[in-house]
């Protein structure tokens, strides 16, 4: 297996566009969790999200951005970014080895729920005719291959919230095995629409507004957690082999190291400890890495009962005694649960993280509850605390759990 | 220059960002950067402006802007002739309420 490096990263997230801010924003401990308004906050019992500040009207022409859902637009941009960061001619790739991986929740979920309003709402027997184009899953990675030429395999994983470290996992192992000579690798979301938030509030995963402050309503891992909330946005990332990327002097923003994927196989939403647990053990493994190796965690950490419990019994699982003195982050508190994106977005956070050696704060955690006692840098980030290798951890209903093992760029 | 020809140039430089001017009935849909699906686009929101209702096997032969224009007249020449019945004015779509 051949060393894996990221050589360019496109972020658009509710921390804000572009890997300085996001990293400026989340190190700060500043939430982008706030109230909805207009007819969302109306029929909302808690109308919460993270949101990207996106005009599409800045990046596509008119007659392309009506054939995008938002999911699609934020995708590309996202993906402009990382080829233009990663500084790579195009040109001087083999384009039938070049791959495109994208993860994705909820697919073109504004654009279905607009058709469903003319359909069902208005009566109408008269669905847009490009309706089709936007919605389906595949849309953000077709557009993504479409506009790189990229002619390799172009995959789209849907496995709920694990979606993305799915798809950065998997390009990790084509290029990694040398399948690949390159690849465009992350996840998009945009589910911000009435029908998929009420979705989600029926499930009873939602949080509830925190009436102090309802930028801090997601509470990872402290005893008040009360649910998630929902974030859109997108993270790609630029993947090549690391001996290509130094002979042509790309600046490396990290490594990706290992990848384990297990699947619970027993129950459609509850989260498994086994099966979290397994998931970092297959991702060690993998990385042929000892968990002695591992200096710090991004947890999947969405600020639900039932998984920041699972989570820290999983992490125990792994680690032993040593689990209480790993820094685990929930950046969930800040950025909101970005679904189908979630593991793309705190890949990113995790390799910002080491290359700055700083343990990124989990936010509003002031109230400690017994099945959760490990050390979550609550509420302020840590300097020199990150170390040098770091899992992500990305659960999923359906129990498709992926964890990524990222590490600082570094000469062996 | 017919009435539909017009309607037709103000809905393509409206959706296309485009100069009017350039919109003849000469111009290739092609050369104005509407492409297959531009169309499927453009024939729904004929459907809207002209309260037409396009049939439901796939159109072909639109070429120009003039073609589609003369689709658009054959088509209102197709629809049923008004009558008092109401229903017939309602915007497409909007179903009669049971």
């Amino acid at each position: 297996m051949r060393r894996v490096a990221v050589t360019g990263i496109g972020v658009l997230s509710p921390l804000g566009n572009g890997c300085n801010k996001v990293f400026d924003a989340a190190r700060g401990g500043r939430s982008a969790v706030a109230r909805l308004t207009g007819v969302l906050a109306e029929r909302l019992k808690a109308p919460l999200a993270a949101v990207v500040a996106f005009d599409a009207a800045e990046h596509f022409d008119p007659a392309k951005a009506r054939m995008l859902d938002r999911v699609s637009q934020l995708a590309i941009v996202a993906a402009r970014c990382a080829t233009a960061d990663a500084g790579l001619d195009v040109g001087s790739v083999d384009l039938d080895r070049a791959g495109v991986f994208v993860g994705i929740g909820m697919g073109g979920s504004t654009s279905m729920d607009d058709g469903y309003q003319t359909l069902y709402g208005e009566g109408s027997d008269r669905i847009k005719p490009l309706l089709i184009l936007m919605g389906m899953h595949n849309a953000p990675a077709a557009w993504i291959g479409i506009e790189h030429g990229f002619r390799g395999p172009n995959l789209t994983y849907s496995t709920a919230c694990s979606s993305s470290a799915v798809a950065i996992g998997e390009a990790w192992l084509r290029v990694a095995s040398g399948s690949l000579d390159i690849a465009l690798a992350g996840g998009s979301e945009a589910p911000l629409s009435l029908g998929s938030l009420k979705a989600w509030e029926a499930m009873h995963t939602l949080a509830a507004v925190d009436a102090s402050d309802p930028s801090a309503s997601c509470k990872p891992f402290s005893a008040d957690r009360s649910g998630m909330v929902l974030g859109e946005g997108a993270a790609v990332l630029m993947l090549e082999p690391w001996d290509r990327a130094v002979a042509r002097g790309a600046k490396i923003h990290g490594e990706i190291l290992g990848y384990g994927l297990v699947t619970d196989a027993s129950h459609i939403a509850k989260p498994s400890v086994e099966g979290q647990a397994a998931a970092m053990r297959a991702a060690l493994t993998s990385a042929k890495l000892d968990p002695d190796q591992i200096d710090s965690i991004n947890a999947h950490g969405t600020g639900t009962q039932a998984n920041d419990a699972a989570e820290t019994a999983a992490i125990k699982q792994i680690f032993g005694a040593r689990a209480h003195r790993i820094p685990v982050s929930a950046t969930k508190a800040m950025h909101g649960h970005l679904l189908g994106a979630a593991g793309a977005l705190e890949c990113v956070l995790s390799l910002l993280a080491l290359q700055h050696n700083t343990a990124l704060p989990t936010l509003h955690l002031r109230s400690s509850d017994p099945l959760c006692d490990l050390d979550y840098v609550p509420n302020a980030a840590r300097e020199d605390a990150a170390g040098r290798t770091m899992l992500s951890n990305s659960f999923a209903f359906g129990g498709t759990n992926a964890v990524l093992v990222l590490g600082r760029a570094v000469e062996k | 220059m017919t009435n539909t020809f017009q309607r037709l140039q103000a809905i393509v430089a409206k959706d296309h960002k485009l100069d009017i001017d350039i919109i003849t009935a000469d111009a290739s849909l092609e050369s104005l950067g509407i492409d297959s699906l531009g169309v499927a686009e453009l024939l729904f929101n004929i459907e809207d402006e002209f309260r037409v209702r396009l049939p439901v096997e796939p159109v072909d032969g639109l070429a120009t802007v003039g073609d589609v224009a003369r689709f658009i007249d054959t088509l209102i020449a197709a629809q049923p002739a008004p009558t008092a019945d109401a229903a017939l004015v309602l915007p497409l779509g909007a179903a009669p309420l049971a």
